[in-house]
Order: C-alpha cells, then structure tokens, then sequence
C-alpha cells in the first residue's frame, strides 16, 4: 500500500544498516510511475517539512525532467518552497548532462539559447553523467549542504535510472546505488525505473538493490495482436486510467511482504483504494489441488435430499427388480461426488434421485438385519 | 529375543588400528573423508557429516531475504571458533564491517542440559535392559566431542573480539577490481597453506565468498571469466585441506550461466524467502509463525564414491528458535485435503488439524 511505502522511507534507516531503497517500475501497458513517483516526492516532502520524518531534508537528482517540474509539483501540493529552501536541493541533470552547451558556449563565443527560469537557488547543474564518481561526490556535498555532517540524514530521490543506465553501465550503476544506501547519512533513496527500456537482467539487477519493490500493472491484460478490436479499445481506455499497484516489502526477519492495490490516476492526482478482489496476490509455493473437496451450501442441501438406495425404504412401495424390458429415461446428474452404481435422474423433478433396480433375483436382497449382529465379541 | 548379541562372522572388516588423528574441527567420515562442521549441527546432520575437506559449497540467493548471510556468518565463526583460517570476499568496501556480526557460540544452553538430565533420569523408569544404554559417560563423551566439531551458535551474540582480530583471517575486497585476477591470487596464497598430503591433518581452511556475482563488482558482467575463476578456485581446493562457499543470486546470471554454476558446485543449497501473511501456506504447514525462509539441498557432495546421497526431504525450514539458535526442520504438512506436496519433504506431522471437517461422508 502506497501509505506503507512512505512510512518505510518516512521511518528511514536503522544504524548499520543499509537505508531502505523502492523501486517504482512500471511499463508501457500501465504507464504511471511518474504519478506515483511525484505521489511518494510530495509526501515524504511534506513529512520532512513536519519534521515526522527521520530525514531532514531531501536531494532530488532529476534525469528526465526540468527542476521547475518539481517544484511546481511540490507547490501545487500545497508546500511552500519559498521557505523550504534549506530542505531540498534539486541536482539538474536534465539541463546539460554532458556538458555540450558549455562547450559550445566556450568555443563559439554565444550565449546558451536556454529560456529556462534559474531557479539557481535551489537547483544545481550537473554536467558529468558518466563519471558516477563524480555524480556521487555531487549528491553527498548537496545533502551535506542540506543538513550539514554528522548524524543527520537527508533522503534521495532519483528520477529515472533509466536515463543513468543510458551514460554509464549497469555494474557502475549498481555500485553507485549500493555505495549510496550504505552511506551513514541517507535515511532513504528511491528511483523510477520504466521496465520496457531494459533488458531483463537490468531490471533484476535493480530490484536486487532496493528493498521495496513498487511495480505498477495494467488492471485487465490485453490480448496480444487484437488491438484493431473493439473490445480492446476499452480495455485500452480502462488502463489509461486505472492500473494494479503491488508492492513487495523485504523485511528485516527475511520475510516478504506482498500487497497490491488499485491506482486511479485523475486530473488532481492519484487514488490508492484497496482490491476489490481478495486481498494479496498469492504467488504462492502451495501446490494446487486438482478438485474441490468441499461442498458449498446449495450442494449440501441437495446431499441432504437425497433418498438413499434402499430397496426398500419403509412406505409400502412394491420392490422392483430390473427385468431388462424397460427403457430407463436417462436424464443428465449434476452432483460433485457420484458414489452410486445405477445414477439415473428423473427429468421431471428438480433435485436428483437415486433410483436403484435390483438386476436380478439371485441377488441377496437389502435385509433389515445388521449383519454385524452375529459377531460374537 | 535374548539381549543383543554381536554378530560374529568369518568376515571381519579390516579397521585400519590407528585412525589418524587430525586437528581440532575436523571429523572422519566414510570413504576417507573429512569433515569439517558447517556450523549449523543440523545441516551437518542433513549432509551427513558437514562439508567433507576439498569440497566446493555453491549457495543460491533468494534477492528478496539474506538467509544466505545467516549461513555465512554460521560458516565462519565455526571456522574462527575452532581455530581454523579464513578467507572472506565481500562486495563491500569493508568486509571486515561484516565480521562484527558473526555470532559466539552457545555455551551456556548446553550446561544447563547436562545439569538437567540426571533428575530427569529418575522420573523416568527406564525399562532395565536400556539402562546399560543411557550411561552418563556416553553422553559425556558425545557432548565434548560435539563441541570440538561443531556449535550452535547465538546469533544475537557478537563473537568475541579476540576470535575476530586474530592472525587467521583475511579479508579481500574487491569492489574496486576490474578483474578476478587479485581474488584468484589471494585464494591461491590461502590455498597453499593447507596442501593434503596423506598424513594427518593439522588444521583446515575456509574461503567464503559473499554474493560472487552482485552487480556492484566490476566484473559482473564477465560470465565466462566468473565462471573459470569457479573451476580454478574448485580444482585448488579439490587438492588442499580447506572448503569454499560461494553464495551468488541467480536471478542476476543469465540460464545458462546459472545452470554452469550450479554444476560446478560439489554441495548445492539454495535459500527461498517465505511470504509473511500468507494465509494458504499458513493452513499447509505447520510452524508457519517461526519459519524465516526455506533451504534445498540440491546436491550432497559425494567424493570418493560413486553412491549418491539420497535424501529423505530436501526442503527445509529454516527457524530462529528464540531468535538466537539456527535451526532447519523437516516441513511437516498439516492435515489437510490430500494435495500431494510433491515438492516438500513431508513427515507425518499429527499436530490437530484446525479445520473441521465439512468431509464427513
């Protein structure tokens, strides 16, 4: 549940251990992983300027989008940057990751065609992507700058590795992320990772390092190569605004905590309501039973029902035996468990019978002698 | 019939008189091997002995639970216990970080049950000719001879600091390293220490290596070299008196590389995360509450022999018995509606079943 989520990264890390990392992956058939990126942003934004979380201030490393997309989004929630301004710090990876308009700026004499409001107080630019060195090196000075050195702790947002994964490898990625959470003044860190752009191992990889993994999954499941057909429109149009969110926790006892919930993505934002199927997807280890052993309560009546092949059954009825001239009307028997040799249903009556007609004479008849009465005990 | 007689045949095996004493830690096991503990009692009992001298130990992660770290530190604070030499690799910057959490042994359990055992002789009434069976040597002699071998450990004691800083352990990082080359060297030097000659043996070696492919290292990426530094690493060991452990995440290798890996390993586990809350499981095992994770045992080291172990269950549950003592059990499955557990190892568990039967034909 998205409100467990913030709580972990609100609660932070514990000493000696690595902070605690989320993934939020999602893909093209449910594409809402900025939503709940900016979701999870705004709150525990919110938590840090009430002072209930463990972090003091928070250092967001944007890749894919403009400094000003975070603090409008931050503003449009309500918190106030104006006087926040010592509790986050934006590092600007988007304007010049490689540092090309410096080196146009620097060769050719013109000044940089960027209309970009300078929102310098708060947003730093970076220029040396591919060196994660030195992009670590940056991240820890901002938050240092933050909240200054010793205990205290600062959280770290990353808005999409994808964009990493694109100048550097997956190894020096990896280990600038490891290097991070094992650092003693992060109190929590968290990316966005879009699922589609990489490769399988990638994705592994990513969620290996982090301890929450959040993946977002379209409610109902397109058929593959259908996507002319009606019906699939709206499906189409269901996924664009609702989605699945799970959610695995790993714990610090080894356990893992699975939970899902339905996303409702509206103008204003984003809605978390529970399932309203069962509870947690269970992918569990429990084998599969082949059939279903119990009864339900209409089953159970009908069992009740049913009058029990005695040849006789005490109300004066001649006993018929079976004399092979007669048609037996054949009628279809829905019952879960069928026990009886001769099953036949008569077509008028609603529940079942069972109708039993002894074949011949030279059988014993149903007597209404116990035949355990002669034991000798 | 009568009480038991020793069977007397013409054929008598040929006990070599003078068995040959080897160091602390180390045990004799059949078809000339040694053992050396694991430092959970249990695996060893599972494995037969423990990890026989000149194996190689693969462990396969579960990237969702660090049940493989609970091994490790059982592993070598065994090894540090007994006085034997270590050599640990982490992907950390400090590995020696991670030697501060191995655990001390539980000294104190053991003593509290040799005290208790003489009352319990007398309320018990022992049928008299099993009395000669329950002599107070044998069991003596059983429990020193267990702590020479092996000791269950107290995970939320740290191991004394003097076990830790001593001249037996080397630690390698190698996060920084581009290649496998330093590692393999310092393996080799560590090797080279303990050769195996046919006299006895005086002291072993354990190598552990932690998460041998985790994305951080540098040469994550380099399958093929990973993998011959495996084969180069089990054929030293093969040829010296010490075992290695190697624990990896086989999510993060590629099939085939996974399926290479884990036929490389003499002893193959492999440790699975359990799913908290999880309704179906609970009603399917009993001990759900204290179960932490599973561990299976693909592959038993057999050297010497062409017999393969059979086991009787191979998966376990690994439990925190008090949240200090490391303990793997059976599953036992709980009553329920005959779903053939093919998969687990069951023993008939006659716990009461909780659900009450809507089946009473």
């Amino acid at each position: 549940m998205a409100e467990s989520i913030c709580r972990a990264l609100r609660d932070g890390a514990l000493e000696g251990e690595l902070a605690p990392a989320l993934t939020i992956k999602d893909s093209v058939a449910s594409p809402f992983a900025l939503q709940v990126f900016s979701h999870v942003l705004s709150q525990l934004f919110s938590s840090i300027l009430a002072g209930k979380s463990q972090s003091r201030g928070l250092v967001v490393v944007s890749f894919s989008r403009s400094p000003s997309f975070y603090l409008d989004l931050l503003k449009n929630k309500g918190t106030d940057i104006a006087s926040s301004n010592n509790q986050i710090q934006i590092l600007d990876c988007y304007s010049d990751p490689l540092g090309w308009k410096d080196q146009l700026a620097g060769s050719r004499n013109f000044t940089a065609l960027s209309n970009e409001v300078l929102v310098s107080s708060t947003a730093i630019v970076f220029r040396e992507v591919k060196h994660m060195d030195k992009l670590y090196n940056s991240i820890i000075e901002l938050g240092k700058g933050l909240v200054g050195g010793g205990k205290i702790r600062f959280s770290i947002a990353i808005d999409s590795v994808d964009e990493m994964l694109r100048h550097a490898p997956v190894s020096s990625v990896a280990r600038f992320l490891s290097n991070l959470r094992s650092h003693d003044q992060i109190s929590s860190i968290f990316w966005l990772l879009h699922s589609d752009l990489h490769e399988a191992r990638v994705t592994a990889v990513l969620e290996y390092l982090s301890s929450i993994v959040a993946s977002l999954e379209p409610s109902h499941q397109l058929a593959n190569g259908q996507r002319g057909d009606l019906e699939n429109f709206s499906l189409i149009k269901h996924n664009s605004k609702k989605g699945k969110f799970h959610v695995r926790f790993k714990k610090r006892n080894g356990r893992v905590r699975v939970m899902s919930e339905e996303v409702h993505i509206e103008l204003s934002g984003i809605n978390f309501t529970s399932l309203p199927s069962e509870g947690a997807i269970n992918q569990g280890l429990v084998p599969k039973v082949q059939f279903s052993l119990q009864l339900s309560e209409k089953e159970r009546i009908d069992k009740a029902n049913v009058v029990l092949p005695f040849e006789h059954q005490g109300n004066g009825k001649p006993i018929q035996i079976y004399d092979g001239r007669r048609s037996l009307v054949d009628g279809k028997h829905e019952r879960p468990f069928a026990a009886v040799e001769n099953v036949q249903t008569n077509e008028n009556c609603g529940s079942g019978e069972i109708i039993y007609y002894r074949d011949s004479d030279d059988e014993m008849p149903d007597s209404d002698e116990d035949p355990d009465d002669d034991l000798d005990i | 019939m009568a009480a038991a007689k020793t069977r007397t045949s013409t054929f008598s095996r040929n006990l070599s008189t003078a068995a040959p004493s080897h160091g602390p830690g180390l045990k004799c096991g059949p078809n000339g091997t040694v053992f050396l503990s694991s430092g959970i009692p249990d695996l060893d009992k599972i494995l037969g002995g423990g990890f026989p001298l000149g194996s190689l130990v693969m462990v396969m992660e579960d990237a969702e639970a660090p049940h493989h770290m609970l091994l490790l530190r059982n592993f070598m604070a065994q090894g540090l216990v007994l006085g034997q030499h270590l050599l640990y690799s982490s992907p950390a910057r400090d590995p020696r970080g991670f030697l501060g959490t191995l655990p001390s042994p539980a000294a104190s359990k053991d003593d509290k049950s040799r005290e208790r055992d003489p009352d319990q002789e007398k309320g018990l009434r022992i049928a008299w000719q099993y009395k000669k069976y329950f002599g107070e040597n044998q069991l003596d002699g059983q429990r020193d001879g267990k702590h020479e071998y092996s000791n269950e450990f107290d995970l939320r004691k740290p191991l004394e600091r003097h076990f830790i800083n001593g001249p037996r352990i080397d630690c390698v990082s190698i996060q920084d390293c581009p290649d496998l080359s330093t590692l393999r060297d310092r393996c080799a030097t560590f090797l080279s220490q303990f050769p195996r000659n046919d006299g006895s043996i005086s002291c072993a070696g354990r190598i552990a290596i932690q998460s041998f492919c985790a994305p951080q290292r540098a040469y994550s990426n380099m399958e093929w070299d990973m993998l011959s530094f495996i084969r180069s690493l089990k054929s030293m060991v093969r040829s010296s008196n010490s075992v290695a452990i190697i624990t990896f995440p086989p999510s993060l290798l590629s099939p085939s590389f996974c399926k290479r890996w884990q036929h490389m390993a003499d002893t193959l586990l492999s440790v699975k995360a359990i799913q908290d809350e999880d309704k179906e499981l609970a009603q399917l095992l009993t001990g759900y509450q204290d179960m932490v994770g599973f561990l299976n045992v693909h592959k038993v080291a057999r050297i010497n022999t062409q017999v393969p172990v059979i086991l009787e269950a191979t998966t376990f549950s690994i439990k925190l018995q008090k949240r200090r003592y490391l303990v793997l059990e059976c599953l036992n499955q709980a009553p329920v509606d005959g779903s053939s557990g093919t998969s687990y190892g069951t023993s008939g568990g006659c716990s009461s079943s909780s659900k009450t039967g809507n089946l009473d034909f």
